[in-house]
């Protein structure tokens, strides 16, 4: 298009025209506001998906959907009942999430428990804690340039790991926990590394082979439940034993009332958290992930194996998912182990890893927040659809990966050194 | 056409890239814009072709003030562009790139070919470039394709005014003469050209009135009979000595052997037949040819990234084949990358990190394999302040860099560790008279303790202004090795393969081939 | 440009969602249920799947609302579980809801619902395909293995190759116990009447056979019935939900081959009634909404429910659906048969086994 090809020049000159002297601190902070910076795209991004939520949550609901009939007769109707639907719909995310208000009332009155007031939470971070361990192992996978779509793969393996040594052995706690603990890290790790040789060694594309894996680690779970090791003795259906007390992540909150069911995992995810974090920055190992990740033409010709590097990468990531098959296994209790005990939980992960911008500390954030939608939306059903919280994270998502539809959208300035970009190289 | 630039400025932040440019293009002139790496060429001319808007200034076209909101506006105004890299579809045929983006078409969007085809002859006639529109373009060397390039450009709908963008750099010299005389036959038919390089002989050859610049402003406008010394120092801001000081070589023992070395691309081709190869101590070898060659090849072998298929390499008279990059490294080999973003530097890392990036798991720089920030942090202040490197801060990605300040953080990333003998292929590449002068002195001192050199270079002047002894490489094999007083002429016939099947041949390969192949080396 | 006031329109409303969350005044719960004054809530908490799964979950909510339907006074809720992770919370909040009686879909929650109902001694609840001996936990089970002898002894009477076949979603006993009673059914045949009619896909004395690995894929149904059509098998009973309609298509697409549906009168819940035989019904819908009457009345003299159902052929809980279509194809002396087989099942002359029966757990 030329039509404006004798434009006068823009006005975006004139209208810096008289700048004051020094930009001060709330002027500075006004533009990083409405910059298109990873922060706030982030947080932009959580906004446009929890109003496009209210909207989906409006267009669904029958009763508020026929207001909308008769809206110019009477629209106080609609906005009234779209509003009260909105309001009471996130409101109940909010109270499973965080804090309910019901129960914070009997506690006031004395008729609740103060471990009650803390049992949203519980299930916040319970939730939350496999969503650390996977978001970590798609997220140290991508500083290596390697897409890991395999963590779902990868935290099966860990789950039965973690089950077989959990309820075969015969041992005291101190031993048999972190045992247990470490078998599941072991087998998620083994099963990472696999597309991570296979791409070092003949050159295997990770994606392709991480899925397939993903495929035939779920199989394998299928069998391996009905198969005497690990099938019930009480039960005829498809679940596995339980784990025995000795193997059994304590829960953290659980001396403070019943139901609490927050566990040990959550301390080791948010130790792996620091881990990784201590490894990606401070060591030699970090470095060499780093610099592969970057750029690996430039680490081979610098003397480093790539291939080493993407084997070894994949077995930590492994490891990472194959804890969060530990903390599934070792934390359902008496319960035992069912072929859909793992959920999507790998899955999420690469959402976790996306929105968490594929750092630690995001990570951890990200994975809190995705907890929390999860037990908000458990907690709040039927009145609100138990998908809101899928629907959520895969808006919030959908803009994490478009920033440039975000910045579209709400009219943001290119930032100082350029958009923000995910790392996601592997492709 | 009359092309006249009055105050443009272009600002990036509270970065200046274009200070008050003022330039006027007459007709039918070749007007140089002269300038080093990050000088504001580059952001000159995508303001000139639409890419860029200024922040303030004018571009007038035949006296009228124009504004461009895109190439397409720039094209429609009469400016072709011809850009450093090529922009060709490598398997469309001639014709097709020429058209590319403005296809002829038939009712109901069929491709018109020979009204396509016609076109292109009726270009290639007018302005005495021949082309066969039918040619695939990844077929043709690199000069053709650079044809299609400057013809693709011409084939606008009223091209008056073009611009060639470092259109040298990849070009060989015979290559090289015949585009100056096509620029030359291109003004003399009227058409205004300006000529963005940093090439001094070029520059001088061919142009009609030479604008240098520097921190984004014009500092000096210069006839072509100013000599190149006069031209440099407009240029870098100080004089600068474009002989590179040198006493004569004493080569020592070997530090590189290369025998037979045959390398098989995956298409089949032989990218290393059979080639042959020494490197002394204190001497500087420079291997010249046309890129392409296996020059890439020989450098990736030697590194150890490259298995050979046959044949055997030997630093310091050890057979190296099973070692790794890093045991090479570790036992001395220093190595220039030649395409400095792809394998030279993690740009993405900070200055600090690229410098120890062949050194990170040593000590000082790691213990118990844990990263020794301070030492790294050390090192960096001091080969900045050695080398000259030009950063904010140590903490400064690679990429914030200008070209010549990241070559010198790989030059003082291989001069800060033990070395024995050093592959530097295309050191000086995208690098400015500044930083060139500073990396040839370098490798001249470098040579002097010791050190064996092997310069990989395809242009001319650094191979004669370094080399102690120069060798050719032609098809993967050492065509001849001459003297650094061997004419230009003779050495230009010998990186085309010219003078193939006479003594150079036979006296570099004197065996039968045949069976070495196919009995391969220590594979 | 247009699209600017929607833009602003949706700015706006965020800031309204907001708020909302953060003003968090008080709701009036008008959600427009039918029987909003009703004073007997009863909940139901699925198992995996979801509400509408087209199985057993669907089913058991279609009871609830039967339930909801015949009696003014009871409202009906259900809260989804997407794994085992969720029952307690989901059985938990239902307590804290109010609920007066709590449905447990599926054998697997049965342990969770034992543990709530023995702290919630004042609170109904029932587990579904599970069985309990606290004493307010209604059990509902069925013992679908005398439904499934009657569609073998059918099958074999009605094959023309001499090959039958039959294949689940996963072995578990709610499948599985539809299979023996299968294979069972299909021997009385053979032995009675001196044929020898070959079942594929399980061996009942080995309990193994041919399973999909879930309840999905109809896709994959498809694929297991085509393969044993070609091993010559012309009547195909898929123990596997909505994944059975693989198993549908393939025999709309041979002339040869019918099918026998399992859980509801296939005729009236699928699309394909002119490839079903028949069907082994399982009355979940009828037995879940027994059971929240049941619960109503014991709620009115101010006790828990209590005690447990078997669906059998006597009680009505299983049965043999309609021929339909095949009416005229069923011979005379075939009905005959079955009806005296289902007599003598009645009678307790004639014992269907299998391991997953719920006499047996």
């Amino acid at each position: 298009m030329s039509t404006d090809t004798a434009t006068p020049p823009a006005e975006q000159p004139d209208a810096a025209e008289n700048p004051p002297p020094r930009p001060g601190f709330t002027q500075l902070f006004g533009r990083y506001l409405i910059e298109a910076n990873s922060v706030m795209v982030t947080v932009y991004s959580l906004l446009l998906a929890f109003l496009i939520g209210a909207v989906l949550l409006i267009v669904s609901d029958e009763n508020v959907r026929s207001t909308y009939t008769y809206f110019f007769a009477r629209p106080q109707d609609a906005l009234t009942s779209s509003w009260i639907l909105v309001r009471d719909s996130y409101l109940a995310l909010f109270e499973g999430a965080i804090l309910n208000l019901n129960t914070l009332e009997r506690f006031q009155a004395g008729t609740a428990e103060f471990g009650d007031l803390l049992r949203p939470i519980s299930e916040t971070l319970l939730n939350a804690t496999p969503l650390i361990f996977t978001g970590l192992a798609v997220g140290l996978a991508f500083r290596a340039g390697l897409f890991n779509i395999g963590a779902q793969g990868q935290l099966i393996f860990g789950m039965l790991g973690a089950l077989a040594v959990g309820f075969s052995l015969n041992l005291p706690a101190v031993v048999h926990l972190p045992l247990a603990i470490v078998a599941g890290a072991l087998a998620g790790a083994a099963f990472g590394a696999i597309p991570g040789v296979l791409k070092a060694t003949t050159g295997a594309h990770e994606v392709i082979s991480s899925i397939m894996l993903n495929n035939i680690a779920f199989f394998f779970l299928v069998w391996a439940i009905g198969t005497g090791f690990f099938h019930s003795e009480t039960k005829s259906e498809l679940v596995t034993k339980p784990v025995d007390e000795s193997a059994t992540l304590p829960t953290l909150l659980g001396w403070l009332g019943a139901g609490l069911r927050v566990n040990l995992a959550l301390i080791v995810g948010l130790a792996a958290a620091v881990f990784t974090w201590w490894l990606l920055s401070r060591s030699t190992f970090g470095f060499r992930i780093r610099a592969v990740g970057f750029n690996a033409h430039a680490s081979a010709t610098a003397g480093m194996h790539v291939g080493r590097t993407y084997a070894s990468t994949m077995a930590f990531a492994g490891g990472l998912a194959g804890l969060a098959g530990a903390a599934l296994s070792l934390g359902v209790g008496s319960s035992g182990v069912t072929t859909n005990t793992a959920l999507e939980y790998g899955f999420d992960g690469i959402t976790v890893a996306l929105l968490g911008r594929a750092r630690p500390g995001g990570i951890v954030a990200a994975a809190l927040l995705f907890g929390a939608l999860k037990a908000g939306a458990l907690s709040a059903q039927p009145d609100v659809p138990v998908d809101i919280s899928t629907l959520l994270q895969a808006i919030i998502v959908l803009f994490i990966a478009a920033p440039a539809l975000v910045k579209a959208i709400l009219h943001l300035r290119t930032p100082r050194g350029g958009m923000v970009t995910l790392e996601a190289k592997g492709w | 056409m009359r092309l006249e630039l009055k105050g443009l400025t272009k600002k990036f932040g509270s970065f200046t890239a274009d200070d008050d440019i003022d330039l006027v293009v007459e007709p039918g002139q070749i007007h140089a814009v002269l300038g080093e790496n990050g000088a504001g060429k580059s952001t000159l001319m995508n303001m000139l072709y639409g890419i860029l808007k200024p922040t303030s200034g004018e571009i007038l076209i035949d006296g009228e003030p124009v504004s461009f909101s895109g190439p397409g506006d720039a094209i429609a105004a009469g400016i072709g562009m011809v850009h450093q890299h090529f922009k060709l579809v490598g398997p469309f045929s001639v014709a097709d790139n020429v058209h590319l983006g403005r296809e002829h078409t038939l009712a109901g969007g069929v491709l018109a070919a020979k009204a396509a085809r016609q076109a292109v002859l009726d270009v290639s006639e007018r302005y005495g470039l021949r082309l066969d529109p039918d040619a695939i373009c990844e077929d043709l060397p690199v000069g053709v394709q650079q044809r299609v390039e400057i013809v693709k450009a011409l084939s606008g709908p009223k091209t008056e005014l073009l611009i060639l963008d470092e259109p040298t750099a990849v070009l060989t010299p015979a290559e090289i003469a015949e585009l100056l005389d096509i620029m030359r036959s291109l003004a003399e038919s009227g058409t205004s050209i300006l000529f963005i390089s940093h090439k001094l002989k070029e520059v001088q050859a061919v142009a009609d009135t030479i604008t240098v610049i520097r921190r984004g402003k014009v500092v000096a406008e210069l006839e072509p009979t100013a000599s190149e010394a006069e031209m440099a120092a407009a240029m870098v801001g100080r004089a600068v000595t474009l002989q590179v000081d040198k006493t004569p070589a004493e080569p020592a023992e070997p530090r590189l052997e290369v025998k037979d070395l045959t390398v098989v691309n995956a298409a089949g081709v032989k990218a290393l037949d059979g080639l042959n190869l020494n490197v002394h101590s204190g001497e500087i070898v420079g291997l010249a040819g046309v890129e392409g060659n296996g020059q890439t090849e020989l450098a990736r072998c030697i590194l150890g990234l490259l298995k050979p298929d046959a044949g055997h390499i030997a630093i310091d008279g050890a057979d190296v084949h099973h070692h790794d990059p890093a045991r090479r490294i570790a036992d001395g080999l220093g190595y220039i990358p030649e395409d400095r973003g792809r394998d030279g530097l993690v740009t993405e890392f900070s200055v600090a990190e690229n410098l120890v990036l062949n050194q990170y798991r040593d000590e000082p720089f790691a213990k118990n394999g844990v990263v020794d920030a301070a030492a790294v942090r050390k090192r960096a202040v001091d080969s900045i302040a050695e080398f000259d490197i030009r950063t904010q801060s140590p903490d400064e990605p690679a990429a914030s860099l200008s070209g010549g300040n990241q070559q010198k953080v790989i030059i003082a990333r291989e001069f800060s560790r033990p070395r024995r003998l050093l592959v530097a292929a295309q050191p000086t590449r995208g690098v400015d008279v500044g930083a060139t002068e500073f990396i040839h002195n370098r490798l001249v001192t470098e040579r002097d303790t010791g050190t064996g050199i092997l310069l990989i270079s395809s242009e001319l002047d650094e191979i004669y202004a370094l080399a102690d002894r120069i060798a050719v490489i032609y098809n993967g094999r050492i065509v001849g090795e001459v003297a650094p007083d061997t004419p230009r002429e003779v050495i230009g016939r010998l990186m085309v393969g010219a003078d193939l099947g006479g003594d150079a041949d036979a006296e570099t390969d004197p065996r039968t081939r045949p069976d070495d192949d196919a009995n391969g080396g220590d594979r | 440009m247009a699209v600017k006031p929607y833009k602003l329109a949706l700015v706006g409303l965020s800031a309204v969602g907001l708020a909302a969350v953060a003003a968090c005044g008080e709701a009036p719960s008008d959600s427009g249920d039918d029987n909003a004054d009703a004073s007997f809530l009863a909940c139901m908490v699925t198992d995996s799947g979801g509400v509408d799964d087209k199985s057993f979950n669907e089913s058991s909510w279609n009871g609830m609302l039967a339930a909801e339907e015949e009696n003014d006074d009871i409202k009906v809720d259900f809260k989804e579980s997407s794994s085992e992770t969720d029952y307690d919370p989901n059985l938990q909040s239902s307590v804290d809801d109010g609920c007066n009686f709590i449905v447990g879909v599926g054998g697997l929650m049965t342990e969770n619902v034992n543990a709530i109902a023995t702290a919630n001694p004042d609170v109904s609840f029932a587990t579904v395909d599970g069985f309990s001996e606290v004493e307010n936990v209604y059990s509902i089970q069925f013992d679908t293995a005398q439904s499934a002898f009657l569609a073998g002894y059918v099958a074999a009477a009605q094959t023309q190759t001499g090959t039958v076949a039959t294949w689940g979603g996963l072995q578990i006993p709610p499948v599985t116990i539809f299979m023996d009673g299968f294979a069972r059914g299909i021997a009385k045949h053979n032995e009675d009447k001196g044929t020898d009619v070959q079942l594929l896909g399980w061996d009942v004395e080995a309990q193994e056979g041919t399973f999909i690995n879930g309840f999905e894929s109809a896709t994959d149904g498809k694929s297991q019935s085509d393969t044993f059509i070609e091993q010559g098998a012309d009547i195909i009973f898929p123990v596997a939900g909505p994944a059975g309609i693989g198993a549908l298509t393939a025999a709309a697409e041979d002339d040869a081959v019918t099918a026998i549906w399992v859980d509801t009168d296939g005729y009236e819940s699928t699309d394909y009634g002119s490839e079903i035989i028949t069907s082994a019904e399982k009355g979940l819908a009828n037995a879940v909404k027994d059971s929240v009457l049941a619960a109503y009345d014991a709620a009115q003299g101010g006790d828990a429910v209590t005690g447990s159902y078997i669906g059998t052929l006597e009680n009505g809980g299983v049965s043999l659906a309609p021929f339909h279509d095949f009416e005229d194809d069923v011979s005379d002396e075939t009905k005959a048969e079955i009806d005296a087989l289902t007599q003598q099942i009645i009678d307790g002359t004639l014992v269907v086994e299998s391991p997953a029966s719920p006499t047996a757990g």
